[in-house]
């Protein structure tokens, strides 16, 4: 059962690499957004996988810590993106 | 194989499929927007099947409400990041 | 008080989900968290920006889990099966939801929709991003809407 986990989250990190390959080519700030979300959710799957498979727990903490950063670098970006002020994220630009 | 084990990998399998699709929607879909629906839809489900998957493996209740914590705290990060991301996207895209 | 201690209460219990036990030392710990995350949240999204209740939000879960699969489906179809047309474009959709939490929580609900996802918003309206425009997209998101109508209140006005 370990082997089929670790396979699976091999083939997870292979999707997530191809995915990758398409949004770092951008061409926009949009695209960069989507690598960091691609990370985040992408990074999770493989690492519950490589968790569940070892049975070292706190591969999943790591993993959980990733994908909240990959979150707040998204909103930081879309901040400097746009020029939004810090306390009117959701206003339109 | 135990029912339990044939059931992780069934869905840790379909799973899979949906990072898949995702990957395959993310190169073939022609702009930004339309990507973003491969990424988040198929992404999310993907990953709330690994999390389904797995929690037949983890011991205890705890260990289970933490698997799906985490898949929901992504969820939720998910769907505000994905609203952000099309603001960008069609302020700067060729479709905007 | 009662949204502080709410919301307290739902830290807390999430930082004993995400540390799996109440050993002592964890959960000192956990409640100085749980504190800072209140006063962070309470900073972040007011009481009066509109409440979600969460009770009648879980009931809606099995069709938002179900919505979720079909529009993983739905997206992996267009993907994959080189037949199936992409009609890409934006649709208005008036709704009554007033901005605030309310309108927040009913646009991160309908991203996760089949073929939508909110891209911005006037006062009145909610613009959506469609990979099939010739789907009736307004007609669902006016279920949608039906659907969620009691378990997110509209609160004050913010911005």
């Amino acid at each position: 059962m370990a082997e089929f986990l670790l396979g699976a989250a091999l083939f997870v990190l292979a999707m997530v690499a191809l995915g990758l390959a398409r949004v770092v080519r951008g061409p926009g700030d949009a695209e960069r957004m989507m690598a960091a979300q691609l990370l985040g959710t992408g990074g999770i799957a493989v690492a519950l996988l490589v968790s569940a498979a070892t049975g070292v727990g706190a591969t999943v903490d790591v993993a959980l810590t990733l994908a909240l950063l990959a979150a707040f670098a998204s909103v930081a970006f879309y901040k400097s993106a746009t020029g939004a002020p810090p306390d009117d994220a959701g206003d339109r630009g | 194989m135990s029912l339990a084990d044939l059931f992780t990998v069934v869905a840790v399998s379909a799973g899979a499929f949906f990072f898949l699709a995702g990957s395959v929607g993310l190169l073939r879909f022609p702009d930004a927007l339309a990507r973003l629906h491969a990424l988040t839809k198929a992404d999310n489900l993907g990953l709330g099947l690994v999390v389904l998957g797995l929690l037949p493996r983890v011991d205890g209740l705890l260990g289970a409400l933490k698997l799906v914590a985490i898949w929901a705290l992504v969820l939720l990060a998910s769907g505000a990041v994905s609203q952000l991301v099309a603001r960008v996207a069609r302020r700067t895209g060729p479709r905007a | 008080m009662g949204t502080a201690f709410a919301r307290f209460l739902g830290f807390a219990a999430l930082w004993v989900v995400l540390v799996r036990g109440v050993a002592p030392a964890d959960l000192a710990v956990g409640v100085l968290a749980a504190a800072v995350a209140t006063w962070a949240s309470l900073r972040l999204l007011p009481a009066e920006a509109g409440r979600v209740n969460l009770g009648a939000l879980a009931l809606r879960l099995p069709r938002f889990l179900w919505q979720s699969v079909v529009a993983g489906v739905d997206v992996a179809r267009r993907a994959l099966a080189p037949g199936v047309p992409l009609r890409l474009g934006f649709v208005g959709y008036r709704t009554g939801f007033a901005r605030g939490a309310a309108r927040n929580a009913f646009a991160t609900i309908t991203s996760l929709m089949p073929g939508t996802v909110p891209v911005d918003d006037t006062e009145a309206e909610i613009s959506y991003h469609c990979l099939d425009v010739g789907q009736p997209v307004a007609a669902q998101l006016a279920a949608e809407e039906r659907e969620y109508a009691d378990a997110l209140a509209p609160g004050k006005r913010l911005g």
